[in-house]
């Protein structure tokens, strides 16, 4: 019987939230490789322990047991009952991507085997370190066929638990602090009043503090934890009892709690469907034109209204689209330490600007080519130890990604301190390829050699290794990057290092287009700073003089032809009497052409050079009727 | 380096001039409808769609002094690899021809590397490298 649809909705959220508890883990495990802190190891088990419930409420027993493995092997790290070994961080991060790899199988609904090899070794490892034999684990039976009300999210029932912290302690708050440190360590935290920050601020007026918990050992392990803690009293342990939150007193959720989780193809809808409304809204203002003037300056106000509406709401879906880059950057240091391992590199990864948002869809669509660029800096930058040392180098070697923001674009740009991109081995390879003559590729100047890494097939790799050597090459990479409107630029030097930059457009290149004719020539002007298009009772003679001006509601805005602004001869034709009033600084401005052709929706083009050059282009796109059409910036070209 | 090479021979105006085959990525029959490029200096024809890219045309008479295009130019050379997305316009390629690099060295532009001799007719060698630099320097401060 295939899962009920209500379940394959849990389904889809277990997918999403188990891949990020197992996304933190990993993450967590290599950085406990570094450095090891008790917030790491409390933060490991968290997540190991999150996975194991999840796992087990979905019924995926080989998921949960792995979980269950993990979390007791990160116990005997907390516990002090194992020493730390590299052998385990390696077993556990093997448990990790298998569970990755289950998680995938059970989002397809294929059967998820259990890795029993796997499973063994690390009952074996439990084993060795406790003394004990590892417990087994409970799942839920049957769960996936089962309609009904869906099985709790997460593990362990949940407590509502009271304490009161003496009152004459001296530092109240952080006592409070330190039980829900405790609390913390044991699962989860669920609420906790009065709120963290107040306790962080040391406040706690009546010495009162409600904690609702999913602590692994239970009631039990609750008591033990707070006994251990001076000044503070245990009033009372029960089950966890959802209250609804009241206006005066609501509960301060975990921050998972306040959002929700949107699939990215509904933000898609969200702002076609903002750009459309923005359409309809303009097309609104012009049949208001046809009114009287009696009701026309009512309907003008709505129509105002509705169209800053419609705008805002634009900017907030765009806004929503917006992502931290650290969802793909968050992957990397995994990534360094296989590669490192593998090539048996030393290697230091420095992120920094990770809190810089991109667009979505950008960002998916980078994750891979991002991981690609690493891996090369390790595999053909970074010089193994000995090579390092006959260059002078430290021995560790550095990959830095640095995030910026650059006006309206964002580069992210990955660099080593390696031997650098070899310009004659990238000849020779781009000649023996056939991707163009000896001649050809002696003249090129240095610049334009290094993009001849970008080249299909093209490499300056010695041996393909099996680490960046297949599958996406830099050819994709630069496909990747120019696919979502940016460019890609490589600088190096020999012995130095290599840098790859990714110029990156802020938001996905999809754009209204306002269509008006100018001179004879098509072109586009941005709908989100067109405010409306107006047909002018004004003589077409007097416009068209210098110094004019247009009345636009209640004020005067100053006239420029578009053809003129745009370097084209004027039509022979009489002068249309056609304006748009445009977004301009510092005011509007209203703009004469010859007509109106109409909307569309269109990919935006970066522009290549020489056209980058020229200002006031926004970008160039080509129409459905395959013509290409530039796209005006025009507060530039007013500039 | 004696070696000759591969060239494609064409004609602007009524002179011969030459580019290394390499430098070309293909000869494109001049489309009737261009797109004309806003505040673009006067050698710029316009941009095409060509297979999905945008391709600004650049007429080679303005860029080699040879007056003013007067209407579009017969034949278009896609260059190649970084320039892919510029197209020069000439008035007919005549010619593959392997051509014997200059003895003479050019003087002047820096565009013209030297004259080649193709039977009767002299060729004069251009560098595609200086040409895109030229062709760039026109976009450049506008």
């Amino acid at each position: 019987m295939p899962p009920t649809l209500d379940m394959s909705r849990y389904l889809g959220l277990f997918v999403a939230e188990a891949a990020e508890h197992l996304q933190a883990l990993s993450r967590d495990l290599v950085s406990l490789e570094k450095q090891r802190t008790p917030e790491t190891v409390d933060s490991l088990f968290r997540h190991a322990h999150s996975v194991k419930g999840m796992a087990a409420s979905m019924g995926l027993e080989a998921i949960a047991t792995l979980a269950h493995r993990v979390e007791d092997l990160v116990e005997t790290l907390r516990s002090g009952a194992s020493a730390w070994d590299q052998g385990l961080v390696d077993l556990m991060l093997e448990a990790t991507d298998t569970m990755q790899g289950q998680v995938q199988a059970a989002a397809a609904s294929a059967p998820v085997a259990p890795p029993t090899a796997l499973l063994a070794r690390l009952s074996e490892a439990v084993q060795a370190r406790t003394g004990k034999q590892a417990a087994p684990t409970r799942v839920a039976r049957d769960v996936h066929f089962t309609p009904g009300p869906a099985p709790a999210p997460a593990g362990p029932l949940a407590l509502d638990v009271q304490v009161q912290v003496s009152l004459s302690s001296g530092s109240p708050g952080v006592r409070a602090f330190l039980v829900h440190r405790e609390l913390a360590a044991l699962g989860r935290v669920l609420s906790v009043q009065p709120p963290l920050e107040e306790l962080r601020a040391g406040a706690l007026p009546d010495g009162k503090l409600t904690l609702a918990v999913e602590a692994a050992g239970g009631e039990a392990a609750v008591r033990k934890a707070l006994d251990a803690l001076a000044e503070v009293e245990l009033v009372s342990v029960a089950p966890h009892r959802p209250t609804p939150p009241t206006p005066a007193e609501a509960p301060v959720a975990l921050e998972a709690a306040r959002s929700v989780r949107v699939r990215t193809e509904l933000l898609d809808d969200f702002l076609e469907l903002a750009g459309e409304l923005l359409l309809a809204t303009s097309r609104l203002r012009e049949i208001g034109k046809r009114l009287g003037e009696a009701q026309r300056p009512a309907l003008e106000e709505g129509v105002d209204r509705l169209h800053g509406l419609a705008k805002e709401m634009h900017g907030r879906v765009m806004g929503a689209r917006m992502t931290p880059v650290a969802v793909v950057t968050d992957q990397l240091p995994r990534a360094v330490r296989d590669v490192a391992r593998r090539r048996a590199r030393e290697v230091d990864l420095v992120v920094e600007g990770a809190e810089i948002e991109l667009d979505r869809a950008i960002l998916d669509a980078l994750a891979e080519p991002l991981l690609h660029v690493l891996r090369n800096a390790i595999d053909h930058g970074i010089e193994d130890g000995p090579g390092r040392a006959s260059a002078g180098k430290p021995p560790r070697g550095q990959v830095r990604v640095t995030v910026r923001r650059a006006r309206d674009r964002v580069h992210i740009e990955v660099a080593d301190d390696g031997r650098g991109m070899d310009e004659q081995a990238l000849r020779a390879s781009a000649v023996a390829r056939g991707a163009l003559s000896a001649e050809a590729a002696a003249r090129l100047p240095r610049s334009e050699v290094l993009l001849l890494a970008c080249l299909p097939g093209v490499s300056t790799a010695p041996d393909v290794s099996d680490i960046s050597g297949r599958g996406v090459g830099m050819d994709a990479v630069k496909r990747a990057v120019e696919r979502v409107g940016g460019t890609l630029e490589l600088a190096s030097e020999p012995g130095q290092g290599t840098a790859v930059t990714f110029r990156l457009p802020l938001t996905v290149a999809v754009l209204q287009l306002l269509l008006v004719r100018a001179a004879g020539e098509v072109v586009g002007l941005p709908i989100t700073k067109v405010l409306s298009a107006v047909e002018a009772e004004t003589s077409p003679v007097d416009v068209a003089s210098p110094g004019r001006t247009l009345r636009h509601g209640q004020v005067q805005l100053p006239v420029h032809s578009l053809a003129a602004l745009l370097g084209f001869a004027e039509s022979a034709g009489p002068a249309g009497r056609t304006f748009v009033v445009m977004e301009a600084e510092p005011g509007p401005v209203a703009l004469a052409v010859d007509g109106l052709v109409g909307q569309e929706e269109v990919v935006l083009k970066a522009l290549s050079r020489p056209l980058d050059q020229l200002p006031g282009l926004a970008g160039v796109t080509i129409l459905g009727s395959g013509r290409p059409v530039f796209i005006l910036d025009v507060p530039r070209l007013l500039a | 380096m004696a070696d000759s090479t591969r060239h494609v021979v064409f004609r602007v105006e009524t002179g011969r001039y030459a580019l290394p085959l390499a430098a070309v990525r293909e000869v494109v029959v001049t489309p009737e409808h261009f797109t004309r490029v806003p505040r673009a200096p006067a050698a710029v024809t316009g941009v095409i769609n060509l297979r999905g890219r945008v391709v600004t045309v650049v007429d080679l008479r303005p860029v080699l002094g040879l007056g003013e295009a007067a209407r579009p130019a017969a034949k278009l050379l896609l260059l190649d690899r970084g320039r892919r997305d510029l197209a020069l316009g000439v008035a007919e390629v005549e010619a593959i021809a392997e051509l014997e690099p200059p003895s003479v060295p050019a003087e002047g532009t820096g565009l013209v590397r030297g004259v080649a001799r193709l039977g009767e007719v002299a060729v004069q060698l251009l560098d595609a490298e200086a040409l895109d630099a030229r062709v760039t320097a026109l976009f450049r401060g506008r």
